[in-house]
């Protein structure tokens, strides 16, 4: 009997902290979500409100209902173009972090290298996209190819220069621990820098993923539907000169969603990658 | 007590190093190293230490005089795997866990995975972290990074252990029983030979057969005091008068 009392009582205890637990979770959940919800319940019915007292034109100032009704009633048209950017901003944005992280290892491995490219990498970035969009539609047809290639372009310096800054910020020590015992280069390059470069890659990830949105929609705009299905980018010229305006907003609230969404993908995958090591993804205690 | 003086392992003569902007940073140093020593360079910043061990690394060239270890040019010793680095900094890999921080210069030279690991676990034990294999650097004590960083230092089985101020940045306690810890691995290997930095005088008599006194401008060797006291020392060592009057010997030379 004496032996079973203080276990009894103990699960109880226990029982009654995790319900508190739970509560105190819930509780502090609320207190950080409440306010921005309440600023978002403001916003929008104040937006509501005016519209319909004032009865400003669809047109010119859609009604947040109005937007919303036009978004169910093209949902497919939506949903589609959706799935079409995302496509596209994801190949644009591969691409960029492959060739990037490949440019900077090539450009790192030789002072001589680096001295000869980076200049001319650094001027191919002061370019404007827009003003070179023009050519890459010419040399590769109006589409999807020319749309991943400008995504491409918008993300590719980021990922390269993030990536060659963190190959040459190696602590000095561990680059002579390395040669001590003799390390190829390689062996530099696999097991030390490249690893030790990782916080400054995935910086360089998140710039990335939100410009590749941003390059495809661009792109889309600039380089239109060519035979396949049109993306958010060319939803909104129709749309424009339709003057649909609630289907404009529409299409605007899901570029965003789109672009919010990759970021807290790869914000994720980041997380995953440096948790257990780097300071910058650890969970704060 | 038992003799461990035997071959000739390190020798320089005349050596010296002058940087391409002009500055000596060492000059003229001749000293005769022979197996199985614990040698400790003590000196103030400046004094050309660590330039000495990186020129018998081969991290750097030296100017003038001769430099050889085992008879080999500094560059071909490194090569046969025989010389081993401990730095100031712990320098271990924060992705890596311990035992794979223990065993990467065996990675690094090609050793299977079993073989290698296997090595680690036998220097893990050696400086008392077994239970820590699969831990990551930052889960440890400044203390404990240190010991794993002396026993990655171990698993090639060196037969010179450069050590450049390895215990400057522990407090005191920890560094003395890391100091004991270090004595107990270099005596149960009589073949080891351990060159040891530090600015600390009282470390430098506690645990070396023989102090270097360096002084800096240019930097050289002033004086080189023989320790003659058998090992194990243990800590009463520390509070005989002969402790003291070794202290004040190495002292005087750096205040002159």
């Amino acid at each position: 009997m004496s032996m079973k009392n203080p276990a009894l009582s103990t699960s109880l205890i226990k029982e009654k902290k995790w319900s508190f637990d739970i509560q105190t979770i819930l509780f502090s959940l609320l207190k950080k979500v409440s306010l921005p919800i309440l600023v978002f319940v403001v916003f929008v019915g104040g937006w509501e409100l005016f519209c319909r007292a004032t009865g400003i034109a669809h047109y010119i100032l859609p009604a947040p209902s109005d937007i919303y009704l036009a978004a169910v009633a093209n949902s497919e048209n939506l949903l589609g173009a959706m799935f079409v950017t995302i496509s596209s901003a994801l190949m644009g944005f591969i691409m960029s972090v492959v060739l990037g992280i490949s440019g900077a290892v090539l450009l790192a491995s030789s002072k001589v290298i680096e001295k000869a490219l980076y200049p001319y990498v650094v001027l191919l970035q002061t370019i404007p996209i827009i003003a070179i969009a023009p050519i890459i539609v010419i040399w590769f047809g109006a589409g999807t190819n020319a749309i991943v290639i400008i995504a491409f372009l918008i993300g590719f310096f980021p990922m390269l220069s993030n990536t060659l800054v963190g190959l040459n910020s190696t602590d000095s020590n561990l680059r002579n621990l390395f040669s001590l015992y003799n390390a190829s280069k390689f062996q530099t390059m696999w097991r030390l820098r490249l690893p030790a470069a990782l916080p400054y890659i995935v910086a360089g990830l998140k710039i990335s993923c939100t410009l590749a949105t941003i390059g495809v929609i661009a792109g889309e705009y600039i380089a239109g539907i060519g035979g396949g299905r049109g993306g958010l980018g060319y939803a909104i010229t129709v749309a424009a000169s339709n003057i649909q305006t609630a289907y404009l907003f529409a299409c605007g609230l899901a570029a965003s969603v789109l672009g919010i969404g990759f970021f807290l993908i790869i914000n994720y995958i980041s997380k995953l990658l440096l948790s257990s090591w780097h300071e910058s993804e650890m969970d704060q205690q | 007590m038992t003799v461990k003086t035997k071959n000739v392992l390190v020798n320089m003569s005349g050596l010296s190093k002058i940087f391409p902007n002009g500055t000596t940073a060492v000059k003229d140093v001749n000293l005769e190293i022979k197996e199985g020593e614990f040698i400790c360079f003590v000196g103030p910043s400046g004094c050309g230490k660590s330039t000495i061990f990186k020129m018998i690394t081969g991290l750097e060239d030296h100017t003038n005089g001769e430099l050889e270890i085992f008879g080999h040019s500094p560059d071909e010793a490194r090569k046969q795997n025989e010389v081993a680095f401990v730095f100031q900094d712990h320098t271990l890999l924060p992705w890596k866990n311990v035992r794979d921080n223990v065993a990467l210069p065996l990675q690094l030279k090609g050793v299977s995975k079993k073989e290698r690991y296997a090595e680690a676990e036998r220097v893990l034990e050696l400086v008392g972290l077994a239970h820590t294999t699969t831990m990551l650097p930052r889960e440890l004590s400044g203390g404990m990074k240190m010991r794993v960083s002396i026993a990655r230092a171990l698993v090639t089985r060196p037969r010179l252990l450069l050590m450049d101020e390895p215990f400057g940045a522990l407090d005191e306690i920890t560094r003395q029983s890391l100091q004991e810890e270090l004595l107990n691995i270099w005596q149960k290997d009589s073949s080891m030979t351990v060159l040891f930095i530090t600015h600390n005088v009282f470390e430098a008599v506690y645990l070396s057969s023989k102090v270097a006194v360096m002084t800096p401008g240019p930097g050289k060797i002033s004086s080189n005091i023989e320790v003659p006291y058998a090992y194990p020392r243990g800590d009463q060592f520390r509070t005989t008068p002969e402790f003291g009057e070794l202290v004040g010997d190495v002292s005087k030379v750096l205040d002159h």
